[in-house]
């Protein structure tokens, strides 16, 4: 027995130092490996959010001045997925960018969001590839209230078939290549203004100036409304959830700018520079709104506004 | 066994103890490198973080005279581009706490830079008879970015008003928060 235990003993035998010098050492590589893979997730995310701050900054230089429209494009090093979402909380409600890209043939994934308050993008959540198209035109309500900005990606295509001139006309001006006019290609999704059979259909009732043009957009057999050429578009590329939720950001602003008009106009008064615009009435039915489906219901006081506006000696914008 | 090995429990006790010694000192180097890894990492983050702040602020310099808040639309005959409406923004500077953040700068100044004359800050009392509007705080923080716009606003003259524009300055300046 003390024979057979001896032979074992010897065999098995490992000095105290080099079993604690194992346990200690597989420990520390165990965190070591550990907080590295940590590191890396944390450094993807920087990244990410970095990525996603620098879009919306360098995306300023795109705010309309003098133009009617304006289009450029940003172009990333590797597949890049853009989650442009919205958040209507709060006095101006939120713009919010989250961004995906491919390391190593996997998506990053970080549940962080970079939010901007002065921007408004459009798009459908998320967008991918590594070219975007960024366009971008003025939404007025009846003076300017922001920019409706068109994230697009340079892997898909869309079609407009008969749509009006004026449309026509500036959709080939702008020569964004992922923008079509009538010759429409086989992937490429179409868009209507009529019947037809098409991914997307436009009921467009012409104004008598881009800013008064109304109707709807069906769109994978949702509905949402417009009021001039800016929010049209918007209709057009983003989801339903991210347009309505744009659309109550846009009023209110507007609610914010027609106080400021007000003000303004009672501020001018005393070099008799008078005018006399129904902005409570415009800034309590911004604030009330509910759907884009109540812009209808505002479209009568704005286009009041925007006439007298124009006719007064004194303009407020 | 006590009788062979005496000095066992002693040895073992002692090889412990070393063990335990070594084990603090592995343990407090990884944890050095460890902080001096998320020093340097963090150094650079607040880097980069200034960084986009610096970029917003001077691209923001650039375009701002273009928001809605600031324009002169068509108040002064045509449309201008980086005109800046003072009649509105004097107006917005009594607002301003509910624009807090929304450009994402700590400051916005427009200036008249000619003709030259003595800093006067404005508020309504004194307005037009001053050169300087502070939108946010009533103290520069931060560095500025600036970029020459038109100033213009409605004047009155023998009971007449009319459109007066003077040259100005438009000074952003952003505050490292890092």
């Amino acid at each position: 027995m003390n024979k057979f235990n001896m032979g074992k003993r010897g065999y098995l035998e490992i000095s105290f130092g080099w079993l604690f010098a194992l346990i200690v050492g597989a420990f520390i590589l165990f965190l070591a490996i550990y907080f590295s893979i940590k590191l890396i997730g944390i450094g993807q995310q920087e990244s990410d959010l970095k990525t996603g701050k620098e879009l919306g900054i360098i995306l300023s230089p795109l705010e309309i001045g003098s133009e009617s429209v304006k289009s450029n494009y940003v172009t990333f090093p590797v597949e890049t997925r853009i989650y442009a979402s919205c958040d209507e909380e709060g006095g101006f409600g939120k713009q919010l960018i989250k961004i995906s890209q491919k390391s190593f043939n996997k998506w990053t994934d970080t549940d962080e969001r970079v939010g901007f308050l002065n921007k408004y993008f459009f798009s459908e959540e998320p967008i991918e590839g590594k070219k975007f198209y960024v366009f971008s035109k003025p939404f007025y309500f009846p003076f300017k209230v922001a920019d409706v900005m068109i994230l697009t990606s340079d892997e898909k295509t869309y079609c407009f078939t008969d749509a009006p001139e004026d449309i026509e006309r500036e959709l080939l001006n702008i020569n964004q290549k992922n923008f079509l006019v009538n010759n429409c290609t086989k992937n490429s999704i179409k868009i209507c203004f009529g019947a037809g059979n098409c991914d997307i259909e436009v009921n467009y009732n012409e104004g008598d100036y881009e800013e008064d043009s109304r109707g709807y957009v069906e769109k994978k057999g949702e509905v949402v409304y417009f009021i001039g050429d800016a929010s049209m578009y918007g209709a057009i590329f983003a989801d339903k959830e991210i347009y309505e939720c744009q659309i109550k950001r846009f009023m209110k602003r507007t609610e914010m700018l027609a106080k400021l008009y007000e003000d303004k106009a009672s501020f001018v008064s005393r070099v008799d520079c008078n005018s006399a615009l129904e902005l409570t009435a415009l800034a309590n039915q911004a604030k009330s709104l509910e759907s884009s489906n109540d812009l209808n219901g505002i479209y009568l006081t704005v286009k009041d506004i925007k006439e007298k506006n124009e006719l007064a000696l004194c303009k407020l914008w | 066994m006590s009788l062979l090995c005496a000095n066992c429990g002693k040895k073992a006790q002692l090889k412990i103890q070393q063990m335990a010694f070594m084990l603090i000192a592995v343990t407090l180097f990884f944890v050095l490198i460890g902080m001096f890894v998320l020093v340097m990492k963090f150094s650079g983050l607040k880097e980069e973080a200034s960084m986009l702040e610096e970029e917003n602020a001077m691209l923001l310099a650039t375009k701002i005279a273009n928001s809605p808040e600031f324009s002169c639309g068509n108040v002064f005959g045509t449309t201008k581009i980086a005109c800046v409406d003072t009649d509105k923004i004097i107006v917005l500077r009594e607002n301003m706490a509910k624009y807090s953040d929304f450009w994402g700068v700590s400051n916005i100044e427009v200036r008249k830079i000619y003709p030259k004359s003595d800093e006067i800050v404005c508020n309504l009392g004194n307005y037009p008879n001053c050169n300087v509007i502070r939108l946010h705080s009533q103290e520069i923080k931060g560095t500025p970015m600036s970029n020459f716009v038109l100033l213009c606003r409605k004047d009155v003259y023998e009971g007449e008003s009319y459109d007066k524009c003077e040259l100005g300055k438009i000074i952003i300046s952003y505050e490292g928060k890092w």
